[in-house]
């Protein structure tokens, strides 16, 4: 099979199984995914080498464009709009997922401290596209709700950083090989990634906004945006920055830059959709079938204390904010789902720690697939416990 | 030629608290619905609401809201078949539809750099304020094409 063949079968195949899953009311993002699983080279190897070859080029476009979208978070009058509680819940519930799991594979399942820390941090994402799918159905209506989507909008803004801290602290001691390791250089090798890339977004955010003038079709604009967004994601590359943090600065400081920003975020939206099938039907194929019976306590205690760590965090959360007691019980079940960011994030791992990224990635693509298939269910409890939807 | 020479001064405006039912009547007997201003007390452009929004009210949720979401698949409702009772009109104001990111053109803006903002943002009318963010007009494309068509002397 040609690579070219294979784009166009993948596309496809990727048309109909979503239009399959959606019969039972499950988001797109799954469809691809088991797709993925089906035709990768675990199963059926359908995927061309070619078109896998080509996954870390896809992943790193993918990435780009998700955590540039990520950045409008942080505009001025989003945040103004914000409440104290959807901060405190999701930056705690966040932190919850990173921090227990972290301990818990450290100190309990005995893995090295580099690799518990990109577990942890791992965990801290979450999708809200499944959950939201749950509250459009049920048309969800009420205080929780709104929290919710606040919570699920932001919380992989958080991610990222955490995700950037980690990944620096994990490379630092996996570089040195430092039992304890020294903190001060860690902290300013961390700091220095993260100033580089907020450097870097904000530089070329400003470009964009320059060059915004001589735009007159909507097609320049695309191109214009793409490109400052292959240049960002690129440069981030070539200095060793974070692509992610890079792409979410320069989508933060675009959109406090530059009063009509929301087109620049719209004229990707035309091009996106294909290249996130493409990034979730090859994460998909990366799935290892072979090594995924050794991981079943890893895969399980990630499961299981992932959850457990938002649901702590969010409940936190809401007592400090003194948010309503339906929010404290049950905010934590819509948080559930993993996706997108939590398999780019594992694809970033996997490239940086090759002899354990095999066996992150694998534990993420096959976690994320049972959140997502049980994401939904806990999602609908959460809702209905807390009086939003009724179901009869 | 600047936009203030040319544009429409009288501009059918709504408030945050206009009720659907209410915003409907306005237009019921038009035969488009145009772009809405949503005017706070000193008349400042605080949003607005264009046909896209009437069909968000459809919806479960404002797309504004779940713009931050990604990999969202989209909405597949019938609006032919939506569960809603006549209350909605009563229920919903024109505060839970607006739109916040809007472009809205300061009076002294050339016209072909409008032209040029209608071809690039795809978009047919803006509002127009002035320098303190009031509402003064609003200007379309057919307001511009006059404009050249009188310039040429086709039409007096």
């Amino acid at each position: 099979m040609n690579t070219i063949f294979g784009l166009g079968f993948i596309l496809f195949a990727g048309l109909l199984s979503a239009k399959l899953i959606k019969k039972i009311k499950l988001p797109a993002v799954t469809a691809y995914l088991l797709l993925g699983i089906f035709i990768g080279p675990s199963l059926l190897k359908l995927v061309p080498e070619g078109i896998l070859g080509a996954s870390g080029l896809i992943s790193n476009i993918v990435l780009g464009i998700i955590a540039f979208g990520i950045g409008q978070n942080f505009s001025r009058y989003h945040l103004r709009r914000i409440g104290k509680t959807v901060v405190w819940i999701s930056v705690l519930e966040a932190c919850g997922a990173w921090i227990l799991v972290t301990l818990i594979f450290y100190l309990i399942l005995r893995q090295p401290f580099y690799l518990s820390l990109l577990f942890g941090a791992i965990a801290s994402a979450t999708a809200p596209a499944a959950t939201v799918m749950v509250m459009r159905e049920y048309r969800a209506k009420g205080n929780f709700t709104d929290t919710l989507l606040g919570v699920v909008a932001i919380d992989d803004a958080w991610c990222l950083i955490i995700f950037a801290i980690s990944l620096a602290i994990s490379q630092a001691i996996y570089a040195h090989n430092l039992a304890a390791f020294f903190l001060a250089k860690v902290f300013f090798s961390s700091l220095l990634s993260i100033f580089g890339a907020f450097i870097l977004g904000a530089f070329l955010a400003i470009v964009l906004s320059v060059f915004y003038r001589f735009v007159r079709t909507p097609t320049e604009l695309l191109i214009l945006t793409l490109g400052i967004v292959f240049l960002n994601i690129g440069i981030a590359i070539w200095l060793n920055l974070s692509v992610l943090l890079a792409n979410m600065f320069l989508g933060a400081a675009l959109v406090n830059l530059n009063r009509y920003s929301f087109k620049f975020f719209d004229s990707l939206k035309i091009i996106d959709s294909p290249l996130f099938l493409l990034f979730f039907v090859l994460a998909g194929a990366s799935l290892e079938i072979n090594i995924l019976g050794k991981l079943s306590i890893i895969g399980l205690s990630y499961l299981v204390f992932r959850v457990a760590g938002k649901i702590l965090g969010a409940s936190l959360g809401a007592k400090i904010s003194n948010a309503a007691t339906s929010v404290r019980k049950y905010l934590g079940f819509g948080l559930i789902p993993q996706a997108g960011v939590a398999l780019g994030c594992a694809l970033v791992a996997k490239s940086d720690f090759p002899q354990v990224g095999n066996m992150i990635f694998t534990t993420i693509v096959a976690t994320t697939v049972i959140y997502e298939l049980i994401g939904p269910l806990c999602t609908k409890y959460a809702l209905r416990k807390a009086g939003d939807i009724i179901i009869h | 030629m600047q936009v203030k020479e040319i544009m429409s001064k009288e501009v059918i405006s709504v408030k945050r608290s206009t009720k659907l039912r209410e915003l409907l009547e306005i237009f019921k007997d038009f035969h488009v619905f145009p772009l809405v201003p949503v005017l706070e007390e000193n008349r400042r452009l605080a949003g607005i609401v264009s046909f896209r929004n009437l069909i968000d009210s459809l919806q479960s949720y404002h797309s504004d809201a779940l713009k931050l979401v990604p990999f969202l698949d989209e909405e597949e409702q019938d609006i032919f078949k939506v569960d809603i009772t006549d209350d909605l009109g009563d229920l919903v104001t024109v505060e839970d539809i607006m739109e916040h990111e809007y472009i809205a053109i300061q009076e002294d803006t050339s016209l072909d750099e409008v032209y040029n903002l209608m071809k690039l943002h795809l978009k047919e009318e803006f509002p127009v304020v002035d320098r303190a963010g009031r509402l003064t007009g609003r200007i379309g494309i057919f307001d511009i094409l006059e404009a050249v068509f009188r310039q040429k002397g086709i039409i007096k």
